[in-house]
């Protein structure tokens, strides 16, 4: 099975800000969640990914074919939706079917207008009069109708009701049922990953600071909350961050079966991926 | 590529609407005798000519260049559709003249041959707005370049006003045009509109380079 991504030694410096040495994988059948601060980098390595900057160092191979040499190629089997409708809103649904059927090979007018029907968008109403959750699912209709084999989501389920979110949530889960297909979806919404992702990435100041398997992730990372003596008689090497308060002090740790054998007095509970991002983004080593 | 194209006629459907409508009851007019037809047509040039412009503030308003860049088409054909665009309203515009200036000749035996001449520049001065404001705009985007829209449509005539009234300008061989045969006038009246498509292309070049280097 072709990896859908490949980023290896991804560089990119803008002076103030610089993405650093990115390697990411991402397998056919999954969906790898990219979380990060913002302006941690996320969009830009996503940018890099479509050829929309240009990358001072690296290589990325998109379902087998290189993102600038075979770019066209590449493009013709990727579906993208971005945090924002990019769509004019003096247009109507059909005029999309309109201006992106000559763009791909596999355009679908059927499907396109059966995902239209599927989220309740009327086909003939201005786009100017849609929410923001009707725009995405227009959108997402849009990158689903020429039949991709990756789909690129850039913060597609922010500002969206949690109804909605759930909706869009279910059509990715049923995308990556055929293990051609991968997504890779970048996203604030921690939650939205915990319940969809099956790889995570996290980059923290134009790094990954954190690549593995959700489940592995979530398995494994623990976070104890103690008092700042207790914290003291901690090893540091047995600790990965920690974040100090005024009750109290808590501690991420990376193997919680171990720290709890090592510490039984200490209560190591399972963690979630926005206490790892607050830890790193906030925290500091001991 | 043509996706594209039809996109910015949807986009400014409205728009072109109200020319179309604009132009209908203008021509009307003219023959009617209200209104020169020569004028309708370099106005109707060169507001038409000003929309590829609104097409760009069209585009950042949605972001959908970003959009764009990211189909499978590469950055030229991307560019290439907004020339195309320009190109498809030239020939509407110079069709349109055409016919309302045969109508004319007919119903009215108008000049012909200066109403030719007349759409033939106009069309020239149609082409060179966006031969000069589209490279711009891919490099500044819609906003920073419009002031440079006011730029090429007045300086030139300030010049030539100012250059005329000091006596630079030897307006008088102008008239030297009457003694041409009407074969050879009109013949070179389509020299400008070809030498605004070659500028055009080269225009269309330079945008290239400009999208190719340019951060989305």
């Amino acid at each position: 099975m072709t990896n859908c991504i490949e980023i290896k030694g991804l560089s990119k410096s803008y002076g103030d800000f610089a993405l650093k040495n990115i390697d990411l994988t991402l397998p056919g059948g999954s969906i790898l969640g990219l979380i990060g601060e913002n302006g941690a980098g996320k969009t830009t390595t996503i940018k890099c990914i479509l050829n929309l900057i240009h990358r001072d160092a690296g290589e990325i191979t998109l379902l087998g074919y290189d993102n600038i040499r075979e770019e066209r190629l590449a493009k013709q089997d990727i579906g993208l939706v971005l945090d924002e409708c990019f769509f004019s809103d003096a247009l109507r649904p059909l005029d999309l079917d309109k201006i992106l059927a000559p763009a791909y090979r596999e355009w679908d007018r059927k499907l396109f207008r059966s995902y239209l029907d599927k989220f309740d968008l009327p086909e003939k109403k201005l786009i100017k009069e849609f929410s923001r959750g009707m725009k995405m699912k227009l959108s997402l209709s849009a990158a689903l109708a020429h039949h991709p084999r990756l789909l690129i989501l850039d913060e597609a389920t922010a500002g969206l009701d949690p109804v909605v979110r759930d909706e869009i949530l279910d059509e990715f889960l049923g995308f990556i049922q055929d293990e051609d297909h991968a997504i890779l979806m970048s996203s604030h919404i921690t939650s939205d990953l915990e319940k969809v992702a099956d790889y995570i990435a996290y980059i923290h100041q134009g790094e990954v600071v954190l690549s593995d398997a959700k489940d592995s992730i979530l398995d494994s990372y623990g976070r104890v909350g103690c008092t700042a003596a207790q914290l003291d008689n901690i090893d540091p090497r047995d600790i990965l961050r920690t974040r100090k308060g005024t009750f109290g002090c808590e501690a991420l740790v990376g193997d919680r079966v171990a720290f709890s054998r090592k510490y039984p007095m200490l209560l190591v509970e399972r963690t979630t991926l926005e206490d790892i991002m607050l830890f790193v983004g906030k925290g500091e080593t001991k | 590529m043509t996706g594209l194209i039809t996109k910015d006629f949807l986009v400014m459907r409205k728009m072109l609407r109200s020319y179309l409508l604009m132009i209908v009851v203008y021509t009307i007019l003219a023959y009617l005798d209200f209104f020169d037809y020569s004028f309708i047509i370099t106005f109707v040039q060169v507001a038409l000519s000003v929309l590829p412009i609104s097409a760009f503030a069209y585009d950042e308003q949605s972001k959908w260049d970003r959009y764009a860049m990211s189909l499978p088409l590469g950055r030229s054909r991307v560019v290439g559709a907004r020339y195309l665009f320009v190109l498809l309203l030239t020939l509407f515009t110079v069709a349109f003249g055409l016919a309302g200036t045969a109508l004319l000749y007919l119903a009215h035996q108008a000049d012909f041959l200066e109403m030719f001449v007349t759409l033939m520049v106009s069309t020239a001065i149609g082409l060179l707005i966006p031969t000069i404001l589209l490279p711009l705009s891919y490099k500044l985007g819609a906003e920073r370049a419009r002031p440079y829209l006011y730029a090429i449509v007045f300086i030139p005539v300030i010049a030539v006003v100012l250059l005329a009234k000091a006596g630079v300008l030897d307006m008088s061989m102008l008239k030297g045009m009457d003694l041409l045969a009407p074969t050879a006038l009109a013949g070179r009246a389509v020299l400008p509109p070809l030498a605004g498509l070659a500028l055009l292309f080269v225009s269309y070049l330079i945008s290239c380079r400009v999208a190719a280097g340019k951060e989305y």
